[in-house]
C-alpha cells in the first residue's frame, strides 16, 4: 500500500510536467492553429538559461527559474514573428497554406535551437549545481515528498488553474479565442490581434520553459534533447485531454504520468510507452475531442 | 574525366537515392494533402511495407516486383484501417492522431520482435539497385500526373479547396479522400520497403518522428499544389545536409535550418507553384 | 622497346637497387564518420577527438616511415542511419582514403558494414558493441565486447562485499546491456546472491524517481545498474535523493567526467569496470596519451577518447607495416595479420578475428571530491 502510494505521487508528478508542457502547447496550436516543432527547444533553452543563470550568474534558484522562464518566452517570441508572422499574410482566406508554412519553419527552428542548445551545453548532460534548488524531502507518515515534486505539482495547479481563469473569465482570454477563430473578425471587433499573438506565445513559451527548468531538476538532465522527450508525452496529453481545453490536458498528464509509473511497477517496461500510447488511441477513437470535448459541428 | 565522374558518381549515388526515397513519401503526404487532409500516417504505411518486405526479402525467393507490389499493398491495407478509424474526425484532429500514430507505430514495432526484430530491427542484405529506383519513381510520378488529370484530381482540388461547396458540386468529399488514403498507402508502402533496401536495415527508429517532418516538409518545399513539387522538395530538403556539410562544416545544422526558414518565407507556396507558373504565362 | 616499357624497365631496376621495404612518404587519408552532434554528441565529440590526437601524433613522430602523415577526413553522420550511409558513401568515393572507421550505435555500424564490404574498404568500428560485426579481412572493432568486464567485477564485488540479494537495472531495448545484465546475472548468482527483482528502464527515459523507487521497495543488499550514461547517472541520483545509502555498482558509461560533474558526491562509492581512465591508467603510453590529450584539448580524455585513439593507431599499424604505396585491400590483408596492438593505452590490446579483447580491468569509483580511485567497499 505505501509502495502504492508513493508511486502514485511519483506519477503524478512526473505527470505534472507532461501537463504542463502540454499546456503551452496546446494554447498555440489552440489559438493559431499552428504545430509547433519547436516548442520543446523552450524547454530547453529555458533550462539552460536558467542553469548558467545560477553557474554563471550566481541568482538565487527563483530568480534563475524566472530567467529562465523568461528566455522560454522570449524564445517562443521571437520564432513566432520570424518565423510565424510573414506567413500570417496570407490572410484568413488561405489557413492551410499558413499552417503548412509554419509547420515547416517551426521545423527550420527546432533543427536551429536544438543545434545551438547543443553547442552551449558543449553537446554534454547537465545538471542544476547540487544545492542551488530546493531539495528537501518532506516525509508525510510513511510517503516521501521531495520537493521539486511538490513545486512540479503547485505549479500544474497554479497554471493550469490561471490559464483556465485567463481563458474562461477575462476579456484577454475572449481575445485570445477570437484571434484563433478568425483574426479578420477579431481585428473588426476592436482586438489588436499582433500583440495578442505576441503575448500568447510568449505565454506559451513562458509555460514550456517552466516545464522545462522543473524537468531539468527533477531528472538532473539538461541538454539539447530534453525538450523532445517533454515534447512527446506532452503532446499526448494535449491531444487525450483536447488541445483546446486547458484543464482536460492538466488531467491527461496527469492521467498518463501515473499510468506510466504503474505500468512500470505491476506490468511491464517494456510495454509501459504501449499502455500510454493504447490509451490515446482509445481516446482518439472514443472521444475524439478530448475529454471534456463537446459535439462537434461543420460550416455550410 | 571518367574518373572524376565516376567518384562523383559513388560520393553522391547514396543522396540521390535518399532523395528518391524520401519522394515517395512526400508523394504520399502530398495525395491526402491534395484531398485537403493534412495527415503524418504515411510513416505507418511506410512500416507497413517496410518490415513486410523485409521479411519477404529474407524469407523467401519471390521475384523483386511482387515485394515490391506486396509491400504497396501493405501499405493499402494500413491505408483503409487508418481510413476506417480517422476520416471521420475534422482536420486538426486529423493532423494531430495520425501523429500520434507514428508514436504508437514505433512502439508496436518495438514490441513485436518477431516480425520487426524488436530493438534490433533486420539486417537486409540486398542492395537496391538505381535503376529499380528511377523506374518505380517515375512510374509513381506518371501515376500521380494522370491522376491529377483526371476526374478525381478535379474533384480533389474542389474539396481541398472547400468541401462544402464540393459537396453541393455533387462531389462525396468522403469518398475523395478515401481515394486520397488509398493512394497514399500505395505510395508510402512503397517507399518504406525502399527505404528498407537504402538503409539495408530496418528498425523501430528507421519509421519514426523524422520521417513525418521529412516528407511533409518535402511537399511543402516543393510546393503542395503540383504533382512534381514532393518530389522536387524531398530531393531539396535530404540534399541540404549535404550541401551545407560542404559549405559550412562547423554550423551546418544551423545553417540547414536558416536555408529551410528562408525558403519557406520567400517561397511560402513552395519552390513549384502552379498559380505563380500560370501568373508568369498570362504576364506573357 | 617502347617508351613505356623502359620506363617499367626502370622502374623495376630502381626498385631491386633500393628495395621498397618502407611505407612511401606522404600523406593517408583515413575516413571518419563523426557523431559530433544529434543524440549521441556527448560521446562522439571524445571519440573525435581521439582520433585526431592520433593522426597528430602518428604524423608528427614518424611512426609508419619518413614522412608518411594520416589525414582524417571528417563526416558527420549526426546518430542518424540514413545520414551517416551518406556521408560514408562520400568518404570512401575519394580513391585516396584507404581506410576508414566509424560508429557508435550497433544498427548504424551494422548498415555500414555491408557498404565497406561491397567497396572493399578497411572499416574500424571505434565505438559499436556488438558481437558478429567484426568480418576479416575489411571489417574490425577495436571496443571490447561486452560481458567480461561486468562478469569480473561481478565476481570481486560477490568477494569483497557479500551481498545475499540483489536488484538489477536494466535498459530493456539495449541488446548490448541486456547481455552485460545477464552476464553478471549469472556470475552473482553462482556466487549466491538471489535476484529479488529486475528494473527495466527504456533508453529516451528522463525520470526515474518510480524506477529508484521500485527498487528500494525490494529491500536489495546490493543495485547492480546496467544502463548507458544519461540512465545511469539518473538513476544513481534518484536512489541517492530518496535516502537509500546501500551499495550500488555501475558500469563503464559512468567514467566520464561529466557524469561527476553532472551528479556529484551521490556517485561516490560506485564501483564500476573500466579498461581506461585519465586517474587511474598509469602505462607510459597511457600517461603519454593523457598528458598529450590534457595539452590539446583542456580537458582530460574519456574511454571515448581512448576508442577513437586506439581505432586510428590500429590502422597505423596497419599501414607501418607494408611497403610502398599500399592499396586498400592490402591495408585490410596487413590489418587482419595484427593479434596485439603496438600503441596501446590500455596495457595490452589482443585482436582475434577481428575483435579487441581487453586483458586488464580495473575496478573504480569516484570518490566524494571528484577524483576517480580504486574501490575498496
Amino acid at each position: 500500500m505505501d509502495l502504492f502510494l508513493a508511486q502514485l505521487l511519483n506519477g503524478c508528478a512526473l505527470g505534472a510536467l507532461y501537463g504542463l508542457f502540454g499546456i503551452g502547447f496546446g494554447l498555440v496550436f489552440a489559438t493559431m492553429g499552428i504545430l509547433n516543432a519547436a516548442q520543446g527547444a523552450y524547454a530547453s533553452w529555458a533550462a539552460i538559461i536558467a542553469m548558467y543563470a545560477i553557474e554563471l550568474a550566481g541568482l538565487p534558484f527563483p530568480l534563475a527559474a524566472l530567467a529562465g522562464i523568461a528566455a522560454g518566452g522570449a524564445v517562443a517570441v521571437l520564432v513566432d514573428q520570424l518565423g510565424f508572422e510573414p506567413l500570417r499574410r496570407f490572410g484568413p482566406g488561405n489557413h492551410q497554406a499558413a499552417m503548412l508554412g509554419a509547420l515547416i519553419t517551426s521545423i527550420a527552428f527546432w533543427i536551429m535551437l536544438d543545434s545551438a542548445a547543443g553547442l552551449m551545453t558543449g553537446q554534454q548532460s547537465l545538471a542544476f549545481p547540487p544545492g542551488s534548488y530546493p531539495a528537501t524531502v518532506f516525509q508525510i507518515g510513511p510517503l516521501l515528498l521531495p520537493a521539486m515534486q511538490a513545486v512540479s505539482l503547485l505549479a500544474l495547479a497554479v497554471v493550469g488553474g490561471g490559464m483556465h481563469w485567463l481563458n474562461t473569465r477575462t476579456r484577454f482570454g475572449a481575445a485570445m479565442r477570437a484571434v484563433g477563430w478568425d483574426p479578420v473578425a477579431a481585428a473588426l471587433g476592436g482586438v489588436n490581434s499582433r500583440v495578442i499573438v505576441v503575448a500568447t506565445a510568449g505565454l506559451a513559451g513562458g509555460i514550456s520553459g517552466l516545464a522545462g527548468i522543473l524537468a531539468g531538476i527533477s531528472t538532473a538532465n539538461i541538454s539539447a534533447g530534453l525538450g523532445q522527450g517533454l515534447m512527446l508525452k506532452g503532446f499526448a496529453a494535449v491531444v487525450v485531454g483536447g488541445y483546446d481545453d486547458i484543464r482536460g490536458t492538466a488531467i491527461a498528464g496527469l492521467l498518463l504520468g501515473v499510468l506510466e509509473v504503474f505500468c512500470a511497477q505491476y506490468l511491464s517496461s517494456s510495454w509501459r510507452d504501449a499502455f500510454a500510447y493504447a490509451l490515446l488511441l482509445g481516446f482518439l477513437m472514443l472521444r475524439p475531442r478530448g475529454l471534456f470535448g463537446g459535439g462537434g459541428f461543420t460550416r455550410a | 574525366m571518367s574518373d572524376l565522374l565516376e567518384d562523383l558518381w559513388a560520393a553522391y549515388a547514396s543522396t540521390l537515392g535518399f532523395a528518391m526515397v524520401n519522394a515517395f513519401f512526400a508523394l504520399a503526404t502530398y495525395a491526402t494533402l491534395s484531398a485537403g487532409i493534412l495527415s503524418f500516417a504515411a510513416v505507418t504505411y511506410g512500416a507497413a511495407g517496410g518490415f513486410l518486405g523485409a521479411q519477404l526479402l529474407l524469407n523467401t525467393t519471390l521475384p523483386l516486383p511482387l515485394i515490391f507490389l506486396a509491400s504497396a499493398l501493405a501499405g493499402l491495407v494500413m491505408a483503409m484501417i487508418v481510413a476506417a478509424l480517422f476520416l471521420r474526425l475534422e482536420s486538426h484532429w486529423m493532423a494531430l492522431s495520425s501523429l500520434a500514430l507514428v508514436l504508437i507505430t514505433r512502439v508496436v514495432v518495438l514490441n513485436t520482435p518477431g516480425l520487426t526484430g524488436g530493438v534490433n530491427g533486420l539486417s537486409l542484405p540486398a542492395p537496391l539497385s538505381m535503376i529499380w529506383l528511377v523506374a518505380l519513381l517515375a512510374l509513381a510520378v506518371f501515376g500521380f500526373w494522370l491522376l491529377d488529370r483526371s476526374w478525381y484530381g478535379i474533384a480533389a482540388k474542389s474539396v481541398r479547396e472547400d468541401p462544402s461547396v464540393a459537396a453541393c458540386l455533387g462531389i462525396d468529399p468522403r469518398r475523395i479522400q478515401l481515394i486520397a488514403m488509398a493512394v497514399s498507402g500505395l505510395a508510402g508502402g512503397l517507399g518504406g520497403v525502399l527505404m528498407a533496401m537504402m538503409l539495408q536495415f530496418v528498425s523501430p527508429d528507421t519509421f519514426f518522428i523524422h520521417v513525418a517532418f521529412t516528407m511533409i516538409a518535402g511537399v511543402v518545399l516543393g510546393g503542395s499544389h503540383h504533382w512534381f513539387g514532393p518530389v522536387l522538395g524531398a530531393a531539396v530538403f535530404t540534399a541540404l545536409p549535404t550541401v551545407m556539410q560542404a559549405v559550412v562544416p562547423d554550423l551546418q545544422d544551423i545553417a540547414n535550418g536558416a536555408a529551410l526558414l528562408l525558403i519557406m518565407i520567400f517561397l511560402p507556396r513552395g519552390l513549384l507553384d502552379p498559380r505563380a507558373i500560370r501568373l508568369r504565362r498570362a504576364a506573357k | 622497346m617502347t617508351f613505356r616499357s623502359t620506363l617499367a624497365a626502370l622502374a623495376l631496376a630502381a626498385g631491386f637497387a633500393a628495395p621498397a621495404l618502407a611505407l612511401d612518404a606522404g600523406t593517408y587519408k583515413v575516413g571518419f564518420v563523426t557523431d559530433n552532434t544529434g543524440p549521441l554528441a556527448f560521446a562522439g565529440t571524445s571519440f573525435t577527438r581521439g582520433a585526431e590526437l592520433a593522426a597528430e601524433q602518428i604524423s608528427g613522430g614518424g611512426y609508419m616511415a619518413v614522412g608518411a602523415k594520416i589525414e582524417l577526413v571528417q563526416k558527420e553522420g549526426a546518430g542518424d542511419a540514413a545520414r551517416s550511409i551518406q556521408s560514408y558513401n562520400q568518404l570512401i568515393a575519394d580513391r585516396n582514403v584507404i581506410a576508414t572507421a566509424c560508429c557508435i550505435l550497433s544498427p548504424i555500424a551494422g548498415a555500414i558494414k555491408p557498404i565497406a564490404l561491397n567497396n572493399k574498404v578497411p572499416l574500424v568500428i571505434y565505438g559499436a558493441t556488438a558481437p558478429g560485426l567484426p568480418s576479416l579481412p575489411f571489417v574490425y572493432s577495436v571496443t571490447g565486447l561486452p560481458g567480461p568486464a561486468e562478469v569480473a567485477m561481478s565476481k570481486h564485488i560477490a568477494e569483497v562485499a557479500k551481498p545475499k540479494t540483489v536488484a538489477y537495472f536494466v535498459l530493456s531495448d539495449n541488446e548490448a546491456f541486456q547481455g552485460r545484465f545477464k552476464a553478471s546475472q549469472a556470475a552473482m548468482e553462482a556466487a549466491g546472491a538471489k535476484t529479488l527483482g529486475v528494473v527495466s528502464v527504456l533508453s529516451a527515459d528522463t525520470d526515474f524517481t518510480a524506477a529508484a523507487t521500485q527498487a528500494i521497495a525490494l529491500k536489495p543488499d546490493l543495485m547492480m545498474v546496467y544502463t548507458t550514461q544519461s540512465p545511469a547517472a539518473g538513476i544513481i541520483a534518484a536512489v541517492r535523493a530518496r535516502g537509500w545509502a546501500g551499495l550500488m555498482s555501475a558500469n563503464d558509461a559512468i567514467s566520464p567526467l561529466a557524469v561527476f560533474k553532472k551528479i556529484g558526491p551521490p556517485l561516490a562509492g560506485v564501483p564500476f569496470p573500466v579498461n581506461f581512465s585519465a586517474d587511474a591508467s598509469e602505462t607510459p603510453k597511457a600517461k603519454g596519451f593523457i598528458e598529450a590529450y590534457t595539452a590539446k584539448f583542456g580537458a582530460a580524455p574519456d574511454l571515448y577518447s581512448a576508442q577513437g585513439y586506439t581505432a586510428i593507431w590500429l590502422i597505423a599499424q596497419g599501414l607501418k607495416s607494408l611497403p610502398g604505396k599500399p592499396s586498400r585491400e592490402a591495408l585490410a590483408t596487413a590489418l587482419n595479420k595484427i593479434t596485439e596492438l603496438e600503441h596501446d593505452v590500455y596495457g595490452g590490446l589482443p585482436m582475434t578475428n577481428g575483435q579487441a579483447g581487453t586483458r586488464y580491468t580495473l575496478f573504480l569509483n569516484w570518490t566524494p571530491d571528484g577524483k576517480i580511485a580504486a574501490w575498496k567497499p
